[in-house]
C-alpha cells in the first residue's frame, strides 16, 4: 500500500533519510521506532507529500505521493499545526471543508471520547488536550491509511489506554497504520509490526510475534539491542 | 490485560481464554466476542486476536459458525482434555521445581498432603 | 477552491476589519470638521484619510505575502499543505483572494474620496486650498493625469493592478527563497535581489508598452492590464516552482 523506494532526504549536509526502501501493507499496524533524530518523522513527512525527497519517491497503491494520495493517507504531525485563531469546533470544520472522508459525527463522538468539547480555544489547549485533539481530527477521518507521528507524546498514563483503543478501534484490514513513538512499551501490544531505524537508515522491519516465537524477544528488548550501545 | 512482552501475545490471550473455560467462566457453546471486540477489550492488534481463535479452533476447543461468530465447543471431552493437558502441565512445572530443591515426587506428594491437614 | 480563499481570508479579515474601524473613524473626524467648518481639523482628518488609502492598500498586499511566508516556513504551513489542493490552487486561492482585497479596498477608499470630495464642494461651493493639494499631490505621482473622474479612475485602478503584481513578484521571491535556496546563505538577500531586478524590468515594460498610447486614460487601462497580465504569469511560474521543489 505504502511503498519506499530508496528515498533519501538532505537539509544541508545532513541526511535526514538515507536510502530508505521499505514496503507497508494494509491490514497491519506497525511501529516506527527509532532515537529522537533518527529520520521518523521526516519519512513520514516524505510519505505525507510535504517534504519532497531529494532521490528517490514515496507510493501510494503504486503511485507517487501526490494531491490523490492526501485524499486518502491522514497524516497527524507530532507538533502541533492549527491555526491560532481556531476553536475545536473549528478544526473539524476545516477538516471536513476538505477532506471527503471526514465525518462530523464521528469527530464529534471521538471529542467525546477525549473529554474534549467545540467551544474550546484551541490557543488555551494543554499539550495533552492538544495531542488529543490531534488525533480526534485525524481519526475521525475514514481514510486508508494513517500516520500518527508521536500520539502518546504529551498525553498521561492513564489516558493512553484510551487513545491505544481508539487507534485499534479503526484498524481494521484494509487500512495501514503507521505508529511513530520512542514510548516503546506503549506500541508492544497494539503494532504487529515494527520498522526500526537508526541514523536516516532502515535497520529492519519485523513481525513481532514471529520475533516472540522465535527468538523469545519483545519489540523493547530488540530496541534495546540495537540502539543500546548508542544511547549507553 | 497485561502481558509478558518477550512472549507470543496470541498465546498469553489463548491461555487466557482456555482458563475460562476449563473453570467454567465460559460455558460450553457460549458465544465469544469477535476477533475485533476481543482485541479492543485486550488492547491487542486485531491480527493478533485473530489468530487466538485460529489457534483455539485449531484445538477444537471453539468453533466459527459461519455468519454467527465464534462459539465454545460443545464438546466436554475436548474441554475435559484440555483441562486434563492443563493439570498435568501444572503438575509437571511443579515436579521440576521439587526437584530443583532435591524433592521427590513422593516427598512433594507427603508434603502437600500435610499442608492440606 | 472558494473553500481555501475562505481560509486566506479568514487569516486576514482581523486587519481588515481594524483598517476599516480606523476609516470609519476618520471618516467621521472629517464630517465632524466639514460641519462645524473646523478647518484645521478638517486638513487633519483629509490628511489622516489620504494616508489611511494608501497605507491600508499597501499593508493589505504586504500582510499577504508575510502569510504565505509563514504558510511555507511555520508549522501552520500543514495545514495548508497537507490538504488535497495543488500549489496552483492554495497560491491560486491566495492571489485571488488578496487580489480581490486590494481592488475592493482600493474601490472602497477611491469612492469615499468621490464622496468626501463632492461633500465639500457641497458645503464650500469652489476649490479652495485642500482641492489642490490633492491636485499636487496626484502630479507628484503623474503630471499627465487631468483631473477627471474616468482619467482617476483608470490612474486608481493602474495602480492597483501594479501593486497587486508586485505582491506576486514578492511571492515568487519569497518562494524561491524557501523552495529553491531553503538552508543556503543569503537566501534572504538573493531572493530579494530578484524580487527587485523583476520589478525595474517590469516598469521597463510597462514604460515601452504604453509610450506609444496618447490617449492618457487608454495608456492607463493598459498599463493595469499588462499589471494584471504580468501578475497572472508571475502565479504560474510560482505554483510551479511550489509544486515540484517546496518542502514545508
Amino acid at each position: 500500500m505504502l511503498e519506499s523506494k530508496e528515498v533519501t532526504k538532505t537539509f544541508g549536509a545532513k541526511t535526514a533519510v538515507d536510502h530508505i526502501s521499505l514496503k507497508l501493507e494494509k491490514g497491519h499496524v506497525y511501529a516506527m521506532l527509532g532515537p529522537n533524530g533518527s529520520g521518523k518523522t521526516t519519512w513520514m513527512k516524505l510519505a505525507a507529500g510535504l517534504l519532497k525527497p531529494t532521490y528517490g519517491m514515496v507510493c501510494f497503491n503504486g503511485e507517487q505521493v501526490s494531491i490523490e494520495s492526501r485524499k486518502h493517507v491522514a497524516y497527524m504531525s507530532t507538533e502541533p499545526y492549527f491555526y491560532t485563531w481556531m476553536t475545536v469546533k473549528d478544526v473539524g470544520k476545516y477538516y471536513q471543508d476538505f477532506f471527503e472522508d471526514f465525518s462530523y459525527d464521528r469527530y464529534l463522538k471521538l471529542l467525546k471520547q477525549m473529554e474534549l468539547t467545540e467551544k474550546l480555544k484551541t490557543k488555551a489547549l494543554s499539550s495533552g488536550m492538544m495531542a488529543k485533539l490531534k488525533i480526534a481530527v485525524t481519526m475521525a477521518r475514514d481514510a486508508q491509511a494513517y500516520m500518527l507521528d508521536e500520539p502518546f507524546n504529551g498525553i498521561d498514563l492513564l489516558a493512553r489506554d484510551e487513545i491505544r483503543a481508539c487507534i485499534l478501534s479503526y484498524a481494521t484490514e484494509d487500512k495501514l497504520l503507521l505508529l511513530s513513538s520512542h514510548l516503546v512499551e506503549e506500541m508492544e501490544a497494539i503494532a504487529d509490526r515494527a520498522v526500526f531505524i537508526s541514523e536516516g537508515r532502515l535497520v529492519e522491519c519485523v513481525d513481532l510475534e514471529e520475533m516472540r516465537t522465535r527468538q523469545g524477544v519483545s519489540m523493547a528488548d530488540r530496541y534495546r539491542q540495537i540502539y543500546g550501545h548508542t544511547e549507553g | 490485560m497485561e502481558f509478558d512482552a518477550n512472549r507470543p501475545i496470541w498465546l498469553q490471550v489463548m491461555k487466557a481464554l482456555e482458563m475460562d473455560v476449563i473453570t467454567g467462566k465460559r460455558r460450553p457453546g457460549e458465544k465469544l466476542p469477535g476477533g475485533r471486540d476481543l482485541a479492543l477489550s485486550c488492547g491487542i492488534n486485531p491480527n493478533t486476536a485473530a489468530r487466538v481463535y485460529q489457534e483455539l479452533e485449531r484445538a477444537n476447543l471453539c468453533e466459527t459458525r459461519r455468519g454467527m461468530g465464534t462459539f465454545v465447543t460443545e464438546d466436554e471431552a475436548v474441554i475435559a482434555a484440555v483441562r486434563e493437558q492443563f493439570i498435568r502441565q501444572t503438575i509437571q512445572d511443579f515436579l521440576r521445581s521439587m526437584a530443583q530443591l532435591g524433592e521427590t515426587p513422593e516427598s512433594a506428594a507427603r508434603m502437600i498432603l500435610k499442608e492440606e491437614a | 477552491m472558494f473553500k481555501l480563499m475562505k481560509y486566506e481570508f479568514r487569516k486576514t479579515w482581523i486587519t481588515k476589519l481594524i483598517l476599516l474601524g480606523i476609516t470609519a473613524a476618520a471618516e467621521a473626524a472629517f464630517l465632524f470638521n466639514l460641519y462645524t467648518d473646523k478647518e484645521d481639523g478638517l486638513a487633519a482628518s483629509i490628511g489622516i484619510l489620504t494616508v489611511l488609502a494608501i497605507f491600508g492598500v499597501l499593508f493589505i498586499g504586504l500582510q499577504s505575502v508575510i502569510t504565505l511566508h509563514r504558510d511555507m516556513n511555520t508549522k501552520q504551513g500543514y495545514m495548508l499543505f497537507m490538504t488535497p489542493n495543488s500549489c496552483y490552487k492554495v497560491l491560486g486561492a491566495k492571489v485571488l483572494e488578496n487580489g480581490l482585497s486590494i481592488l475592493v479596498t482600493g474601490g472602497f477608499f477611491f469612492a469615499l474620496g468621490a464622496l468626501d470630495i463632492t461633500l465639500l464642494f457641497a458645503k464650500q461651493g469652489q476649490l479652495n486650498q485642500i482641492w489642490q493639494m490633492i491636485q499636487d499631490f496626484i502630479k507628484t505621482i503623474n503630471e499627465e493625469i487631468p483631473l477627471t473622474a474616468d482619467a482617476l479612475a483608470a490612474f486608481t485602478f493602474s495602480l492597483l493592478a501594479d501593486w497587486i503584481s508586485i505582491v506576486v513578484t514578492a511571492y515568487l521571491a519569497d518562494v524561491i527563497s524557501a523552495a529553491l535556496l531553503n538552508g543556503k546563505s543569503f537566501n534572504g538577500v538573493i531572493s530579494f535581489v530578484i524580487f527587485l531586478a523583476l520589478n525595474w524590468a517590469f516598469g521597463w515594460l510597462l514604460g515601452i508598452a504604453t509610450r506609444s498610447i496618447p490617449n492618457v486614460v487608454t495608456s492607463m487601462l493598459v498599463q493595469g492590464g499588462i499589471s494584471l497580465l504580468i501578475a497572472a504569469v508571475m502565479y504560474v511560474l510560482t505554483a510551479q516552482i511550489m509544486e515540484k521543489k517546496l518542502s514545508v
